[in-house]
């Protein structure tokens, strides 16, 4: 009896706490925590800056070929918030996980959004320390 | 037992199971998981030339109107596959199966199999030419020719490539001049 009390309250426990916590902007899920992982590993580092985050996610640089601007914020907007718009007019939801709540939760997903805009802005794959402190950075808003 | 007791307990049973399942999650929830269940029965054509794959639809919308696969004749779509590393100046990190099953879908429906108007059009219009952009065929560009630039630079519009901004029904395949609704901003 006493066991199956505590095995109900536990599993009440992970009801309450569990939810708020997989889908809190402000934490990452277990898959997303395996990325991370990874990327602490590949960097070299204990913890990520989101401050550096901050500082990738607006930095402009000059395309080679196109010879034009690039930023994150090109279609992103300067603000994480906001909605933005691809180069061909297609609204982009905002990046920002404390607005729309399914980003950064499919590690595979963001390995691929990574992989894209880092070479269109960067014309280079981002590192694990670029790609660490962005997401960092996003998880803070 | 405190309240604070139950409480830890019950989170270190949601974290220790968060541990052991995520590699699982990771290996369930992949993108092409997803999409097994859907793209069999949607390949194939319709007559509205409106055939839907989850896969194309997913990898595709994010950054531009999900153009119908009979906007381009087979070889385009054939040539536009073999080269998503450099899709109009961007590596679109696709992986080789995602890029095998699209290309299969938008060759089998292209626009020699659309069965309709707009489709047979942009056939004989492309000719033996392999267009790459939409908007670079004779015809869409003769039906646009009255649409200036200050028009598609609008900021609900955006460019000559966001079709569905004026066309309405675009995405459902009607590309009819009734249908279409220009935005005054």
């Amino acid at each position: 009896m006493v066991k199956r009390f505590l095995g109900g309250a536990a599993l009440a426990a992970i009801v309450v706490l569990g939810a708020p916590l997989a889908v809190h902007a402000g934490s990452l899920n277990p898959d997303m925590l395996l990325l991370i992982s990874t990327f602490q590993k590949g960097a070299g580092v204990k913890a990520f800056s989101a401050e550096d985050g901050k500082k990738l996610f607006n930095s402009k640089r000059t395309h080679s070929q196109k010879n034009e601007e690039r930023s994150c914020t090109t279609c992103h907007t300067a603000d994480p918030s906001k909605q933005g718009k691809t180069v061909v007019g297609k609204v982009i939801e905002p990046i920002s996980p404390a607005v729309t709540k399914e980003r950064f939760t499919n590690p595979k997903k963001v390995e691929k959004w990574f992989k894209r805009n880092c070479e269109w802005v960067l014309e280079r794959e981002c590192t694990s320390k670029e790609k660490g402190d962005f997401i960092t950075y996003m998880m803070s808003l | 037992m405190g309240l604070k007791k139950i409480f830890a307990i019950g989170f270190g049973v949601f974290m220790v199971a968060g541990l052991v399942a995520g590699p699982f999650a990771v290996a369930e929830s992949n993108e092409r998981g997803e999409n097994h269940e859907s793209h069999h029965s949607d390949r194939n054509g319709s007559s509205n030339g409106v055939p839907d794959n989850a896969l194309y639809k997913q990898e595709c919308v994010s950054c531009h109107f999900l153009y119908l696969p009979g906007l381009l004749p087979e070889r385009s779509w054939e040539r536009l596959m073999n080269s998503t590393d450099k899709h109009f100046g961007e590596n679109l990190a696709l992986d080789a199966s995602a890029v095998s099953e699209i290309k299969v879908f938008l060759k089998a429906n292209s626009s020699e199999k659309t069965g309709t108007e707009w489709g047979r059009k942009i056939t004989k219009s492309a000719g033996a030419s392999t267009p790459e952009r939409i908007t670079g065929i004779e015809w869409i560009k003769k039906e646009h020719r009255k649409i200036t630039p200050e028009i598609f630079n609008r900021a609900s519009i955006g460019s000559f490539s966001n079709c569905g901004a004026c066309h309405q029904g675009g995405a459902k395949g009607d590309f009819e001049e009734d249908s279409v609704r220009i935005p005054k901003e």
